[in-house]
Parts: C-alpha cells; structure tokens; sequence
C-alpha cells in the first residue's frame, strides 16, 4: 500500500515537472511571438480571445456581434483620421526589441502614402518611464519614398534621418504631395482648356507643360513647376518659363522679349497675377490669333 | 513451539500495532500527498492547453493578418469561428493602425458633441523627443469657431486662424498651428539643451515663445565677455534670423572667424553650433 502510494506521488511529481518544464516553453514561445507581432488585446478582443481559449459562457454570436461593432468603430475612427491627417497608412507591424534596463524599445516599420507619394519609414521608439511621465524618442529613422520628385526631396530627407525629426518628415511630405497636387490640378485644367496648345508630355504628375502653337512647330515653350524643399521641411514652389525659339526667329526680332526676356517677364506676370493666371496669359499669348477657339 | 507461536504472534501482534500507528499517520499524508499533486497536474495541465491555444490564436491571427501566399489555402482557421477571426485579425491591424497615426503625430481627430464640434491633437516633437501635446475644440456649426484650447497665449490662434482661412479649410489652420507650435517647441528644447550642455555660456535673457535668446560667452586668453543676441522673427522655425554680436572688443565681431561663427549659429541649432564654436576654441 504505502510502496504503492510513494510510486503514484513518484509518479506525480514527474508529471508535474514535466508540465512545468513545457509551460516554460509555451511561455518562452509565446513571449517570442508576441514580440514579433505584438496584438494589443483590449475591450471586445478580450472576450473574444476568452471565447475562443473556452473560458467563457458566452455565445459565439454574442461575441461575434459585440467584436464585429467595435471593428466598424474603428474602421470609421480610422477613416476620419486618415482624412484629416492627409496621411492613409496601410500597414504598422511593431516589434518588441530586447532592451537592457527600464526602457521598452520597439522597431516600428509603417507604410502609405499621402496622395501620390509612397513611403515607406522604419524607426525604433524607445520609451522610458520618468515619474508620472514618460519620455518618447526615435531613433535609427530609415525613410524609403516613391515619388517622381525625389531630387527637390533628397537633402530633407537625409537631414531629417539625422534629426530623426519624424513628425516633421510627415508635415512636410503632406505639404509637398498637396502643392503636387495643386500643380496637377492646374496642369490638368490647362490642358482640358487649351487642348491644341497645352500639351503634358510626361503626364500630368510632372514638372513640365509644354505649349505650342500648332501652326508653329519649332517654336515651344515650356512651364517649369517644381517645388523647392528646405532642409527645414519649407516647401516652395519655383515656376519658370523656358523657351526654344528657332535662332533665326530670334535674329529677325532682336528687340523682342521673347528669348531671354520672356522668362523675366513671366516672373512678374507671376508676381503680380499669380501662378493660375500668369500660365493662361501665356498661354493666350502663344496661341496668337485663335481668340474665337479660346473665348469659350 | 508454543512459546514460539506466542512469540509468534505476540511479534505479529506487535507488527500489526506498529504497521497500524505508522499506518496512522501516514493513511491520512499519502492520500493529501496524491491529492494535492493530482490537484496540481490538472492545473497545470490547463495552463498549457490555455497557453497552446493561446499561441495556435496568435500563429492563426498572424497568418490572417500578413498571409504568406500559398498559405492562406491551406489555413486550418474552423470554418465556424473563422468570423471571429477575421475580425480579431482586423481589430488587431486597425488598432496598430490607429496607434501608428498617434506616433506619425496625426491630429487624433474626435467629433464631440453630436456632431457639432470635433477635437484635435496637436503633437510636437524636437529631434526624435516627443515633447507636449496641445488640444483644441472647434464648434463647426453655423461657423467654424475655436471654443476650447490649451495652447499657449503667445501663439496668434486667431490670426492663424484668419490667414489659413479657417471656414473652408480646417486641415490648412491645424498645419498652420503644428507649424507654429513645434517650431516653439524646438526653440525651447534648443533653450533647455544649452542649459544643460554649456554650462560655460550664461542665458542673459530670453522669452516665453523663445523667439529671443541672449547669451553671454567669454572669449578665451582675455575673457573677454561677448554678448551674442539671436533673434528669431519667423515663429514658423527653430533657427534665427539675425544673430548680433556686442562686445568691448569692437573689433572682434567683425573678425572673419566671428563672422563665420554668426552664420554658423544661422544655421545649426544654437545648443549644437556652441557646441562646434567651443571645440574652436572661439569660446570657453
């Protein structure tokens, strides 16, 4: 009897080691994959994750129903925010770094865009409990951008890798994809109106309107819009006129403003009418007589 | 052979006695002994169930929220529950979602009061260090109107609001504000980080909105003490617009190496341009 007893406690105690033993495990893998993709359970995940682990009573419709109201609250939470952050992000995926002492770093990597430009940012976000508060910081900020416009780009975006500015890299990219669209909108307009002299040979979303009188084949002009971006984040639109007039046409009018002049006086058109309204003058200038096609 | 069998069973008696006392005491140990190891086993055995599910839900709502192709097919998600998954995987995603618009400093935009007003964030941050989060109501009906704030009174709201023309365009006044708002805030962290770093430079004066900042520096060898004034007119940025230097030497700010140091504190934070004046040698 007592030998049959110690031999089930013996065996007990195995078997108790041995559930310890792959509860650590469990744990240890479960630590690790939470690191990698950290699910926040909060509010109706929760008890869905009660009910899927069969630790609750509910009904799966229940739980189904109470989760299923709070994604389309998010849902909407999440529209309004990308509309009025002018940002859409389609993914986040956070990682838990293993960190030495009180602070919790995070390699974040998100992607988006804000609307023609792509990008695509990695940053560690360390944080550390002082007191009652606590202190925010990136580090290691990686920016990838997608844009025909990278060059007018380029040195804020490494001054901003340096600064590790990252709430200034959003300002500005938001700012700079509404001026592009501003360009294109106006590019566009011109075109719809002007069709026979406004072309776009590069797409809308370029820097560059060509115009040309259609009886005047070597004669063209071109608007150049880029937008100038400071290492500060300011971003200026720079719009110029270009010509290419034959050397011929040039000689027979010497005192015409239309060579080298023509660029100065499209500066103060620019200064004095605005960008909208300085393009159409010139525009109306190089289709010459074809007044009835342009009072439309 | 009698006495034997006496001893005899006076021996077994005395066995029994002593198997029973021994038996006494341990009866009731051995089966508690069992009891509470078998209590044991059942519980950890449902933590590692509990646990294993919990891994199998984190592999399955991992997998939903970034399938690897091909493997979708091939997911043992329980046609019953795969609802319930779908929309855990979704949650999960929008709550990251939602969390990564906090960090990229988006405005947390919350319609309050049915409707009629709605409540922005204003975060600010100065190279990487997030610092404060300002909050502004604005009633949107019959016209926009800022009603509540907490941002600082030195900040023009209301002829922000006037130049980025507030009634059609919400979204141009918060830029507008942000602007303002960190490049205040990158001020005063530049103010704070001189404090902290050069101890040698002593703050003579500076503002709320820290749009003025006067140092006293000593130049090395004479100690000559050389007031520099840094003033920043474009409350849109943290560098300043004009740098002013005094000093008994007259001669001295208009030495090519102060000239030089003048534009470099035109274009390099102020706690950092020290920082490189010093390692000149310029200053103490």
């Amino acid at each position: 009897m007592s030998e049959e007893n110690a031999k089930e406690v013996k065996q007990l105690e195995a078997e108790v080691k041995l559930l310890q033993a792959e509860i650590r495990a469990l744990q240890q893998q479960r630590q690790d994959s939470w690191e990698n993709v950290s699910f926040q359970f909060r509010g109706q995940m929760q008890d869905a994750l009660a009910f899927v682990c069969g630790r609750t009573q509910d009904l799966e419709e229940t739980v189904v129903s109470r989760l299923k109201e709070e994604v389309e609250e998010l849902e909407k939470d999440l529209k309004l925010q990308t509309q009025m952050n002018g940002i859409s992000l389609n993914s986040c995926i956070t990682k838990t770094l293993p960190s030495r002492g009180p602070e919790v770093v995070q390699q974040v990597c998100l992607s988006g865009r804000s609307s023609e430009l792509v990008f695509q940012v990695e940053f560690q976000l360390s944080e550390l409990k002082d007191g009652s508060r606590t202190e925010r910081r990136i580090r290691d900020l990686n920016l990838v951008l997608d844009s025909s416009d990278l060059q007018s780009l380029s040195s804020f975006l490494s001054r901003v890798e340096e600064t590790r500015d990252l709430l200034l890299f959003f300002r500005t990219i938001r700012s700079f994809s509404e001026k592009c669209d501003d360009r294109t909108r106006t590019f566009q307009h011109f075109q719809e109106k002007f069709p026979s002299i406004v072309s776009l040979p590069k797409g809308c979303g370029s820097e560059v309107m060509t115009l040309n009188h259609p009886e005047l084949p070597g004669c063209g002009f071109f608007i150049h819009w880029c937008l100038d971006v400071s290492t500060g984040g300011a971003v200026t639109p720079k719009i110029q006129l270009l010509s290419k007039i034959p050397e011929k046409a040039l000689q027979m009018f010497p005192g015409q403003p239309a060579g080298g002049g023509a660029a100065e006086a499209f500066q103060s058109l620019l200064r004095i009418l605005g960008p909208e309204a300085a393009m159409e003058s010139i525009i109306r200038a190089v289709s010459l007589s074809e007044r009835d096609e342009l009072s439309d | 052979m009698e006495g034997a069998s006496t001893r005899g069973v006076l021996s077994h008696l005395s066995l029994l006695e002593v198997q029973a006392r021994s038996r006494g005491s341990q009866v009731p140990q051995q089966p508690s002994r069992v009891k509470e190891l078998k209590a044991k086993v059942e519980a950890l055995t449902s933590q590692r169930d509990q646990l294993k599910a919990e891994l199998q839900i984190h592999k399955k709502l991992q997998k939903l929220r970034a399938p690897v192709d091909g493997e979708d097919e091939e997911m043992d998600v329980d046609s019953e529950s795969s609802e319930l998954f779908h929309l855990m995987a979704r949650h999960s995603e929008l709550t990251d979602l939602l969390h990564a618009h906090n960090l990229i400093g988006g405005y947390d935009a919350i319609t309050t009061n049915r409707g009629k007003s709605m409540c922005f964030s204003l975060a600010t941050q100065y190279e990487g260090v997030y610092l404060d989060t300002y909050n502004l109501e604005l009633n949107l009906k019959p016209n926009v109107r800022i009603s509540r704030h907490n941002i600082p009174p030195f900040i023009p709201l209301n002829s922000l609001a006037e130049q980025s023309d507030l009634q059609t365009d919400v979204r141009a006044f918060l830029a507008t504000v942000s602007q303002h708002l960190n490049a205040f805030a990158g001020r005063r962290q530049q103010l704070k980080l001189v404090k902290e770093q050069h101890k040698s430079v002593e703050v003579m004066e500076s503002n709320l909105l820290c749009s003025i900042l006067v140092l006293m520096f000593t130049v090395p060898k004479k100690k000559t003490p050389l007031l520099c004034m840094l003033e920043y007119t474009d409350h849109t940025r943290c560098l300043p617009t004009q740098v002013h230097l005094n000093c008994e030497d007259e001669l001295l700010p208009d030495s090519p190496k102060w000239k030089k140091n003048c534009s470099l504190l035109m274009e390099v934070p102020v706690h950092r341009a020290l920082t490189a004046i010093k390692k000149a040698s310029d200053i103490v």
